[in-house]
């Protein structure tokens, strides 16, 4: 009897800790996320002190995350109404980017890599980009064209926006960076 | 001296032979409360275990995947080497990314990066994960880059032997592991600006320090 309680303790204990950590690190943890309106960071990826969730999770794949001080990589999953993003909707990106010297914004999917699409465009950089009067953004996106500047999406599944800032003093204080600070993601119709 | 006859069963009293059944389920119930509380405790300990011990046995990380770029003194792409080796991932299609590994048990590294007009970064990655460094082109010095990476023994040496009352000249940078990359990142704004950007990342230095 006591060798199918040891039996049954190992294998509980093996099965549960393995499970439990192989979900915890198979996508990016929620431990250290901040959330900024519909953009998700994860300032302490790139610093000396990163949690021991986010380094199992980077050192599972080839990650080279940006440097605490190099910038930041921002992600969004959701428009500003906290639903999730889909390619057979219409997006528009609109407002302000931090002080930055130079930032990109590209479309992925889940994993962090760009659809193929007909149209070889997956983001824009602050040179490509028309700014309106305000100096504000004013990005379409959506799977068919759109005027001005616009951002191919998938036919359809979902997708990820992720907004890089090189060289940001936000880097250090993401935490306290206001969601107005960010650019809005409204959806615009679906299909 | 024991008179004791095996072949004689031992008399048992009435209520002895005959357990009542929600005892007996009872002690198995504690029993199983019990072996399952052992087999949670044990299942946090397994947890917190394999999650500190994936960064050093993982061979599926950068380090293993780019530990042979840059190591002829000079940081490579990652784009161009013949060997297609991995792109990394969540990479940003407008950067240009370069590699120097660096093994500090030969000593020190000096790295030394020329700045241009596109944005560029260097970043140090320590094995087992984390970033011990970053510094990007406006902290340049005369349109360069420079630094120093050793280990805390390397930097104790060298403030041993750096001059009474003197400044050192060089930007030293400690790293808590003897292996690990330098990760030069340079923005392309425009298309056109790719072979700009490839010849910045790739014309970073990192050799010995002495």
């Amino acid at each position: 009897m006591r060798v199918v309680h040891l039996a049954y303790v190992i294998a509980l204990g093996a099965g549960l800790g393995l499970a439990s950590a192989h979900f915890a690190v198979a996508g990016r943890p929620l431990l250290g996320m901040i959330e900024i309106g519909p953009w998700a960071a994860w300032p302490r990826s790139g610093s000396r002190d990163i949690d021991p969730y986010l380094r199992a999770y980077l050192a599972r794949g080839v990650h080279l995350p940006l440097g605490a001080g190099e910038g930041l990589e921002l992600i969004a999953e959701r428009d500003d109404e906290g639903r999730g993003l889909d390619g057979r909707c219409r997006y528009r990106l609109t407002g302000q980017i931090p002080t930055t010297r130079g930032w990109t914004l590209s479309v992925t999917d889940a994993d962090g890599r760009a659809f193929r699409l007909p149209l070889d465009r997956s983001g824009f950089t602050d040179a490509e980009v028309v700014r309106a009067e305000d100096g504000g953004l004013r990005i379409a996106a959506a799977s068919w064209p759109q005027a001005g500047d616009w951002l191919p999406l998938p036919a359809s599944g979902r997708f990820q926006f992720r907004l890089r800032l090189y060289d940001t003093p936000i880097a250090t204080q993401a935490g306290e960076t206001r969601a107005e600070s960010l650019p809005r993601i409204a959806r615009i119709d679906c299909s | 001296m024991s008179t004791a006859d095996p072949t004689v069963e031992p008399r048992r009293t009435p209520a002895a032979g005959r357990i009542p059944l929600a005892a007996r389920l009872g002690a198995s119930l504690r029993s199983l409360l019990l072996a399952t509380a052992a087999g949670l405790v044990l299942a946090g300990i397994v947890h917190i275990v394999t999650i500190l011990m994936i960064p050093a046995l993982s061979t599926s990380d950068a380090a293993h995947a780019y530990g042979t770029l840059g190591t002829g003194g000079q940081a490579e792409l990652i784009a161009s080497d013949p060997r297609g080796l991995p792109l990394p991932r969540e990479a940003d299609p407008a950067t240009v990314t370069a590699i120097c590994s660096y093994d500090l048990r030969a000593g020190p590294m000096r790295v030394v990066a020329r700045v241009g007009t596109l944005p560029l970064g260097l970043t140090l990655h320590r094995q087992g994960g984390g970033v011990v460094y970053a510094i990007t082109d406006r902290a340049a010095v005369r349109g360069v880059v420079e630094f120093v990476v050793m280990t805390e023994e390397q930097r104790d040496e060298r403030v041993a032997r750096d001059e009474e009352g003197e400044a050192a000249r060089e930007l030293r940078v400690v790293s808590d592991s003897e292996q690990g990359l330098i990760v030069v990142r340079v923005l392309a704004r425009l298309a056109s600006d790719r072979a700009d950007a490839e010849a910045l990342a790739s014309g970073v230095a990192c050799g010995m320090a002495d």
